[in-house]
């Protein structure tokens, strides 16, 4: 994805949907029709702030056939580093914004004979696109939604109008919570599952299938990681023969992206490996904070996904 | 003799127990008793618990099946099922797949023509190569799918067969369809009726 790629979008409609998340429509500025996206797709909205360019990683959460608009929620996060407060406060109806092409790193499987969707939160996002695609193909399929408490339960009518009684859902303020083993011991051959919320839900639901047995091909889960603040470091990017300092509450990726060299990513978000740098040298240790490299890979040193990982170190390399 | 270096055939690896699976099903024919015998020890030795949530289906001759269900209950099975017929055996083991639950593994072992069939249904139930195990053993017979009248002939263990539901004689093809569980047989004289080449046993 470069910046050639992007799509201007203008916002038609904001609604704030719970007291933390707000609901945006984008349209495409000259009034074309958006791509085509498959439900769990996601897109990168980058945002021109005052001092700083945030690219956030936002789920597709609108009706794939429908292409007029995109719609995506965005949750105002306590420790934001700009992206999401940027998107609260100064976002309104008329905004222009830019948005990379939509990517699926959270597709469903098409064979698949049934689908168990597990949402926390904002979690809820991607589902609703997947809930989509899986009304259009007539499949089975389960929502489980978990949410604080009634006020924060996003896009409840939405959900329940489609899913009917497909959809449950569970409020931590009453103390209900989703019986995984429950659910994970009993589904029969070929079902596929999805879970999308806080990292805490994901570890637990994923471990829990393993114990029971699920193949690795049968689980599915995306996180986006926002990129951790740390220590401010500096970096030389050899190709480009270039010295970035990377400042605390920055990511190296965007620090970068800032001295203007481009590196190719679709998540932003230490999913999809992408953006993916071989480390030339380095006097000190990577703090590796992806869900993509292999335990073998980070212990290396050799290797860092500059969107969410950083480093404590004299000297790095990076081979860009 | 197994052939090699045919493409579409269908690579099965040597079974081994799998111990990420909470539910162990095996499914045998005939010299396939070997195989799942090992597996079982196996998987009783690295996890003595789990006899209780494994089951057989095993179709075989009177003798297979009494020497063989004795077996499989010796080394830990807990439920084991006899068939004489391989028809038997499949629509108990398509039962048993509508049961089941995720976490399953399935083991396969007997003659390549019945491993397609139950391959085949696995399939259905979107069981992937992470789930299933499969250790092919025993006769290379052929079933031949008739591309004229869309037929499986079994047991064939000759270049050239007769179908036996339109009488043509099919040349039989080193072509292997998984969604069928058959080799393709096309018919051989058909441009100059009569003429044959020899018929020869070659899959034994």
């Amino acid at each position: 994805v470069s910046h050639a790629d992007t799509i201007p979008v203008r916002v038609v409609a904001v609604e704030q949907v719970t007291p933390q998340i707000k609901h945006f429509k984008l349209a495409a500025v000259d009034g074309s029709r958006l791509p085509a996206f498959s439900g769990g797709s996601h897109i990168i909205v980058v945002m021109n702030d005052v001092d700083r360019v945030h690219r956030n990683p936002y789920s597709l959460l609108g009706v794939p056939a429908q292409l007029e608009t995109y719609e995506i929620a965005v949750r105002r996060m306590e420790q934001s580093r700009g992206g999401s407060h940027f998107m609260h406060d100064s976002v309104s109806v008329g905004s222009t914004l830019e948005i990379a092409h939509p990517v699926n790193l959270f597709g469903l499987s098409k064979i698949g004979r049934k689908h168990i969707l597990i949402a926390g939160g904002v979690g809820i996002t991607p589902i609703l696109g997947q809930m989509e695609d899986l009304h259009q193909d007539g499949v089975p399929y389960e929502i489980h939604y978990s949410v604080r408490a009634p006020d924060h339960a996003a896009f409840l009518f939405r959900l329940q109008q489609r899913a009917a009684d497909r959809l449950k859902v569970y409020y931590d303020s009453s103390g209900h919570a989703i019986d995984f083993d429950g659910l994970l011991s009993t589904q029969p051959l070929g079902t596929h599952f999805y879970v999308c919320g806080p990292a805490g839900m994901i570890e637990v639901v994923v471990a829990k299938a393993r114990a029971w047995g699920w193949p690795e091909s049968h689980i599915h889960w995306e996180q986006f990681s926002v990129p951790p603040a740390g220590e401010a470091f500096d970096v030389h990017l050899a190709k480009s023969r270039l010295d970035v300092h990377v400042v605390p509450d920055q990511s190296l990726l965007e620090s970068i992206e800032a001295a203007g060299v481009e590196v190719p990513y679709l998540c932003r978000g230490g999913v999809c490996g992408f953006c993916r740098t071989d480390v030339l040298e380095l006097d000190g240790e990577l703090i590796h904070n992806d869900h993509y490299l292999s335990d073998e890979e980070r212990a290396s040193g050799r290797v860092i996904m500059p969107c969410v990982s950083r480093a404590r170190c004299k000297k790095l390399v990076l081979d860009l | 003799m197994l052939v090699t270096g045919i493409k579409s055939k269908p690579v099965y690896t040597p079974l081994a127990p799998d111990l990420s699976g909470r539910y162990h099903l095996m499914v045998g024919h005939g010299v396939g008793r070997e195989p799942l015998l090992r597996v079982l020890r196996d998987l009783r030795t690295a996890a003595p618990e789990s006899g209780a949530r494994t089951r057989v289906l095993f179709v075989g001759n009177p003798d297979e099946q009494s020497a063989g269900g004795e077996l499989f209950r010796s080394v830990g099975a807990a439920d084991v099922r006899l068939f004489g017929r391989e028809v038997e055996l499949l629509t108990d083991f398509q039962n048993v797949l509508t049961s089941s639950v995720m976490g399953t593994r399935l083991y396969v072992a007997g003659p390549e023509s019945f491993m397609g069939l139950v391959m085949g249904l696995a399939r259905q139930f979107n069981l992937n190569k992470d789930e299933v195990r499969a250790e092919e053993c025993g006769a290379a017979a052929r079933r031949v799918y008739c591309m004229h009248c869309q037929t499986a002939t079994e047991n064939v263990t000759t270049n050239i067969v007769q179908c036996k539901d339109c009488n043509r004689w099919l040349l039989v093809r080193d072509h292997y369809s998984s969604r069928l569980a058959a080799y393709m047989g096309v018919m051989v004289d058909a441009e100059a009726p009569g003429e044959r080449p020899e018929v020869k046993e070659v899959f034994r």
